[in-house]
């Protein structure tokens, strides 16, 4: 591990360059590879719809202003202390998870200076827009604590505020950004409602730049924090945020953030642009057609695919994948391929137009089967996760009101709608239950589930798997009761983000370590480890006192007697069965007969080696047709 | 199969006896064709021109014929079936052929193991029999276990056809007892006799009606695949563990086999190579040796390079197979739309071992009892990323089990918020929620009859997937009918993804209430107005995505030429040069060498040029050589199928430089107007771009000229000045196009 970390020699790409090209190029290849597959993969990633709508920029205007720095009563950390945390925790995440996004941040209220044309006093952009990097999260680590206070009051210091010459200065972050952005953002956090003290002027001018930017499209967030005596948005904010989307008061009514887990959701929520990954109708009957859009909530998280690089600079290759003829080796176009499927002792030949045809039923969109108590709706009717539907009124007028009559109508009746769903062009149809969910707010008006409809995959005939469920006698009152102690005793509270994934985790630390030259990677703490020793001393006896009630003495669970049994059982051969070698003829019958299915893998992967077959593949088919290749040829 | 003389007969109109048997016999094969199954099948005709079994010796066994020995079907056989297998015009005795393939299966599972042995006979029993021998051969089926099923064109017993579907049957379909010739009626008792003396409960239920069968087979197997066991320990801290076994319930089943690619003359994968090569992202794109190829990740902006052995080392590790709880919490917590990853595992307590039966029992129904689930760290082995999961207790009435499924990690999630719909514009009337409840009253799939049993109209999970359906359906017909277009989807398979026609009969009330209470009106979507220059801003970032995917070399190339001329053409036009018209001609030539190449790309960068060799000729009031090649670019759209092409001119409103333009133009601006509408008369529908285009235009001109003074005088980066000099946005969006060509030129 040593060796490895100082060999590593970093490669940092500047977005504005052409070197970009490579990775998505990767990216590119890995789709093909995977529609080559036949893959049908829905989910969406951090590096493919960024391509088709732009990149997402996310600026942190931070207050740097003394009040900011000032700890909270009994060590709670300062406004100033608690934003840095926020700051690294969404630099971390977007390297996770959308490590194409744009990340500035920027104090204002400083003493030092420090932007692009230095045309601005007391505003300092410590990091423009750019894709975040280990180094960035290392120099937002340094502003934290109390070692950060005082590297915060060295470098950029607390001196006169102008918010509007700190907008001007965002506004100029993004216009030196060449690359498309789809979604600007840009989130103030201050602990002073009156940041210039009354002075008309300097509001004003702030008002402007405001307005200017959010002319642009910038949407301007208020992320106010706990000041003594309370935050009161109406003196000036209210004219400088835009005005929350749904054009309630709800944004304003707000309370103040005074703890970080609270600042965390907030930012949470608003610093993802929802991306829908279809929109399409929801067709309920001829000509009732409501526009919604599919967004995808939960996608299992992927330790991102590599890099190929040149070992001499560390610099990123492309790859050309080619075609071509192996007899005469010509390059071979897309007309001079076609697709095979090899049944019945045939191939069977497709043009590739066809094997796509072949697969489209209708036009992409959802529609209504029907409805069902909610009750038909079966625990194991599981086969992919869900997406979420919400309506697109931009699309088709009036799809909200409707949309929302439904959403109330099967919440209160405990129905769900059921519908043919095609997400795609050229996609077969799936069914679908849609099940109603209520919009639901915490305490401090955030929200925490969204009104809209989540669309559960349902499993066609196909996808069960005939079981032989082995039976047993159920147990005793008395021994379920015994159980129901234990559970009562391992009882917690699950939360859905309460689990962190150790494999992507422990990648991502590991690619810390080596960025930043650290000896050894963090620590990572695996949450999906049992604590052992806590529950063993939770439960204490209760073990010893169930194992007494259902196993025997001499039962050990550990030990494995079914599979001495098994062998056993078999009789007498309890030796391995000699090795059955296949001669010529004897193979070539079974090619001719079709039988080949019958042998055991074993069997074929002998045969293959006898007969100098090479295969990729393990899998029964894959042999077989390694097989039938070589011996009708 | 029988294929003699009277199995042809049929009423007018209707499908003969022997064109019902073959579809039944075809889609049987083809069922086991495609589900690759290891049954062996054998094929034996009878009223046969011709004779040839093993048993036919003096004059006995005649007119019978084995088509096919007992083998795995394969598609060599759908193909004989689809062509061989026609109506003969002889008589063969049913119980003659019976024994013939008694015989068969006899001497043909010599030696070999198999699960039955079954005969499937299809006859209209309309051929004289010898039933003497009747007795003896179902001694001889009893004896060998060979089961038999009968196919016939009319039901065994009129009343037991009408109990199941009265309203199904088909007028057509003719009775037992009416019509039927007196062999038939004779035949038919001895089928009787048969069924009810073999060893088989209800006998009867195994003579089918070909109709029937037909649907009945029609839909292909569905994909059967042998559950894998996973045996491990479910373990409740250091010292309590149960021996348990997992199996996959549900999943998501993808189609067995994958294409592969083959050439499209010989066939053949093996002429197919695909060979992919690594190169720098420089000039020459100097090729890379896969030796000198390291791998790296992205962290952030920044690109780590990783060995693999590295990564190997310093990878998570875990101890391998696991399935520990971590903890139990209400079922309640666990949300429905929060399941992730693509199955379902059951659990059970280990096979033969009774204990751990006894204590997953009590485990399970502790959970059901306390209505909870266990979460647990779940891992398929050492290899396997492992996860964590919900166990929830499934009790039935013959098994107990645990349900477990995925739950998502934090990185998974993601928390979009959506504005309230709680909003006035958007709440619903009372009258129209009235019409939703009405409606979903009328579509309820779930209903009681009058016994107080309920009913499902439409249950997903009995159909088969369509995707494989329609698969099968369409590799069957290009094995058996090469060269001809694949079928359109079978109308069953259709009419099984719709919804029912009792639901459609009843909520067309409640619908069309509905369609009045609720105005729905499609947004009319501005005409998004592409200009080139701002397809051509979203371009140069998707290039590299499409410089990928076609061949590169050429691109780059192409791609130099394309920019160059523009700046080579504005510099010599621009300052009056006397050589304009070669430079025209210079020009004119690119522009038909980047048009030969059908593709957005190429059309932006004729479109840049043409833009340019307007502004050029405005500027310097020479119209003429403008002119002219615009008018025969037109001409020769619609021969050269650039019509899209000529869209993205019109948004851009690139027309002829009419009088008002330049003095010496013999263009009027009506007609310069005139000029960009298409042939056929579509005006009515395309005048907004026309009219709109004045803007863009006067817009494009602007950043044009701007851009040019830029070139000679400046040379600071143009998006940085737009925003300087106070340009608003959408105007500096529009010159991205043209600035990226620039900015890379200098």
């Amino acid at each position: 591990m040593r060796q490895s970390l100082h060999l590593s020699l970093v490669f940092t790409v500047n977005p504005e360059t052409g070197l970009k090209a490579a990775p998505m190029a990767e990216w590119n290849a890995y789709y093909q590879n995977e529609d080559e597959e036949g893959e049908e993969e829905e989910g969406e990633h951090s590096g493919r719809d960024y391509k088709i709508t732009g990149r997402d920029s996310l600026v942190f205007l931070v207050d740097a202003s003394k009040e900011m720095f000032i700890k909270g009563e009994d060590g709670e950390p300062s406004n100033f202390d608690m934003t840095m945390q926020v700051v690294r925790t969404v630099y971390t995440s977007k390297i996770i998870s959308s490590d194409k996004d744009l990340v500035a941040l920027v104090f204002y209220g400083t003493e030092e200076s420090k932007n692009p044309r230095n045309s601005f006093k007391h505003v300092y952009v410590y990091h423009d827009l750019s894709e975040p990097g280990a180094k960035r999260v290392q120099e937002v680590d340094a502003l934290r604590g109390e070692k950060g206070a005082k590297l915060a009051a060295e470098t950029i210091g607390s001196g006169e505020t102008s918010l509007g010459d700190a907008l001007w200065c965002c506004a100029n972050l993004y216009s030196d950004i060449k690359l498309r952005l789809s979604h600007k953002r840009l989130m103030i956090f201050t602990c002073r409602d009156e940041p210039h003290g009354g002075d008309s002027v300097k509001d004003r001018q702030a008002r402007t730049k405001a307005s200017d930017l959010k002319e642009t499209g910038v949407v301007i967030d208020l992320m106010h924090l706990m000041k003594p005596g309370g935050f009161d948005i109406s003196l000036f904010f209210c004219d400088i945020v835009s005005p929350p989307e749904d054009e309630s008061e709800l944004g304003l009514q707000l309370q103040p953030s005074d703890k970080l887990e609270d600042l965390l959701k907030r930012v949470r929520a608003k610093e993802l642009k929802k991306r829908a990954l279809a929109r399409l109708n929801l067709c309920l009957g001829e000509g009732i057609n409501v526009a919604v859009g599919i967004y995808a909530t939960a996608v299992a998280a992927r330790k991102p695919g590599s890099i190929k690089l040149y070992r001499e600079t560390n610099e990123p290759v492309r790859s050309k994948t080619r075609t071509f003829h192996t007899q005469t080796g010509s390059l071979l176009l897309p007309s001079e391929i076609k697709k095979a499927q090899y049944y019945g002792g045939k191939e069977i030949v497709m043009e590739r137009d066809e094997v796509d045809a072949i697969k489209k039923f209708d036009d992409p969109g959802l529609f209504l089967i029907g409805f069902k108590p909610m009750e038909k709706l079966k625990l194991h009717h599981h086969i992919r996760p869900a997406v979420f539907l919400y309506p697109e009124e931009d699309e088709v007028k009036g799809s909200s009101c409707l949309f929302s009559a439904l959403l109330k109508k099967c919440s209160e009746r405990n129905v769900f709608a059921l519908c043919r769903f095609i997400s795609r062009r050229n996609y077969p149809p799936r069914f679908v239950a849609l099940l109603p969910q209520n919009e639901e707010l915490d305490e401090g008006k955030v929200q925490i589930t969204p009104p809209g409809f989540n669309v559960i995959y349902l499993p066609f005939a196909d996808d069960f798997r005939t079981l032989d469920p082995p039976q047993f006698p159920s147990a005793s009152q008395t021994q379920v009761d015994k159980m129901k102690e234990i559970v009562s005793k391992l009882r917690f509270k699950y939360r859905s983000e309460g689990f962190e994934n150790p494999v992507i985790q422990q990648h991502f630390r590991n690619l810390e370590a080596l960025a930043l030259d650290m000896m050894a990677p963090e620590e990572i703490e695996d949450l999906i480890m049992p604590k052992v020793d806590q529950i063993d001393q939770r439960l204490g006896p209760l073990v010893q006192e169930f194992k007494d009630l259902v196993y025997p003495a001499y039962y050990n669970p550990e030990s494995k007697p079914a599979a001495k049994r098994k062998t056993a059982d078999t009789g007498g051969g309890a030796e391995k069965k000699p090795k059955v070698e296949l001669t010529e003829d004897e193979l070539k019958a079974h090619v001719q007969n079709n039988t080949l299915v019958k042998l055991t893998v074993p069997v074929l992967k002998d045969a293959c080696k006898q007969f100098g077959v090479r295969t990729t593949g393990t899998k029964k088919q894959e042999l077989i047709d390694a097989l039938i290749a070589r011996l009708r040829s | 199969m029988d294929v003699g003389l009277t199995m042809s007969n049929s009423a007018p109109g209707e499908e003969s006896s022997f064109e019902l048997a073959k579809k039944v016999i075809q889609k049987f094969v083809q069922r086991q064709v495609f589900s690759e199954t290891k049954i062996e099948l054998a094929l034996v005709l009878f009223g046969t021109d011709s004779t040839d079994n093993p048993l036919s010796q003096d004059g006995q066994y005649q007119n019978i014929r084995v088509h096919r020995h007992l083998r795995i079907p394969d598609c060599e056989l759908l193909i004989e079936i689809e062509n061989q297998v026609q109506p003969e015009s002889k008589e063969g005795d049913w119980l003659d052929a019976l024994v013939v393939c008694m015989d068969l299966l006899h001497t043909e599972t010599k030696g070999k193991k198999y699960d039955c042995l079954n005969i499937a006979l299809l006859t209209d029993l309309n051929t004289q029999t010898n039933e003497e021998s009747l007795e003896v051969i179902i001694n001889n089926l009893t004896q060998s276990g060979i089961t038999m099923q009968f196919f016939l064109p009319f039901p065994v017993e009129e009343d037991k056809e009408g109990q199941g579907d009265s309203e199904r049957r088909d007028p057509g379909h003719p009775g037992t007892g009416k019509g039927l010739s007196r062999e038939q009626k004779k035949n038919m008792e001895l089928v009787k006799e048969m069924m009810l003396s073999l060893d088989v409960e209800d006998g009867l239920d195994e003579i089918h009606t070909f109709r029937n069968a037909i649907e009945e087979l029609c839909m292909f197997k569905r994909v059967e695949r042998r559950p894998v066991a996973w045996p491990c320990q479910l373990t409740i801290g250091s010292s309590l563990s149960i021996r348990i076994v997992g199996y996959k319930a549900v999943t998501d089943e993808k189609p067995k086999k994958m294409w592969i690619t083959v050439d499209a003359q010989s066939h053949q994968k093996d002429d197919v190579k695909r060979e992919t090569v690594y190169c720098l992202d420089d000039d020459n794109e100097t090729e890379v040796q896969k030796d000198d190829i390291i791998q790296g990740f992205r962290y952030g902006s920044d690109i780590v390079p990783f060995s693999k052995v590295d990564q190997e080392q310093m990878k998570y590790k875990h101890d391998g197979k696991c399935f520990a709880v971590l903890g139990f919490t209400k079922q309640s917590a666990i949300h429905r739309h929060q399941f992730m990853g693509s199955q379902i595992l059951k659990i059970f307590a280990a096979r033969d071992d009774e204990h751990a039966g006894v204590a997953l029992s009590a485990l399970i129904r502790a959970l059901n009892e306390l209505q909870m689930v266990a979460i647990v760290r779940y891992a398929y082995n050492r290899t396997s990323n492992p996860q964590v999961g919900a166990a929830f207790p499934c009790i039935k009435q013959d098994s107990e089990c645990l349900m477990y499924v995925q739950l998502p990690f934090m990185e998974d999630l993601r928390h979009f918020t959506f504005p309230s719909l709680e909003n006035k514009k958007f709440t619903p009337s009372d009258a129209q929620l009235s019409a939703v409840d009405s409606l979903i009253d009328s579509m309820m799939l779930v209903e009681e009859d009058e016994n107080g049993e309920q009913r499902d109209l439409f249950k997903p999970h009995r159909i088969p997937n369509p995707a494989f359906q329609r698969h099968f359906q369409c590799l069957h017909h290009r094995a058996v009918s090469p060269g001809t277009p694949l079928p359109p989807i079978e109308p069953w398979l259709k009419a099984a993804l719709d919804r029912p026609e009792v639901i459609t009969e009843r909520c067309q009330d409640p619908l069309d209430v509905l369609k009045r209470k609720f105005p729905l009106t499609e947004v009319e979507k501005k005409k998004k107005l592409k200009t080139s220059a701002q397809i051509f801003g979203k371009e140069s970032e998707e290039s590299e995505a499409k410089k990928v995917k076609e061949d590169e070399a050429e691109e780059y190339n192409l791609a130099n030429i394309a920019e160059a001329p523009v700046i080579v053409f504005i510099s010599l036009f621009g300052c009056g040069d006397p050589r304009v018209l070669p430079v025209c001609q210079q020009l004119t030539h690119r522009i038909e060498q980047l048009l030969s190449n059908k593709n957005t790309q190429y059309y932006m960068k004729s479109i840049t040029c043409i833009q340019a060799f307007r502004e050029q000729s405005v500027k310097l009031a020479n119209a003429e050589h403008y002119n002219s090649y615009l008018q025969s670019l037109k001409g020769s759209i619609p021969n050269r199928g650039l019509e899209v092409f000529w869209e993205l001119l019109v948004q851009d409103g690139l027309t002829l430089i009419s009088k008002d333009e330049v003095e010496g133009s013999t263009v009027s601006k009506a007609e310069a107007n005139q000029f960009l509408v298409a042939e056929e008369q579509k005006e009515e529908a395309a005048p907004a771009p026309v009219e709109d285009t004045g803007d863009v235009d006067d817009l494009v001109s602007v950043q044009c000229l701007f851009l040019t003074c830029l070139y000679f005088y400046s040379n600071t980066c143009l998006c940085n000045c737009c925003d300087s000099n106070g340009v608003k946005t959408i105007s500096c969006v529009s010159t991205w196009g043209v600035c990226d060509v620039l900015s890379s030129q200098i």
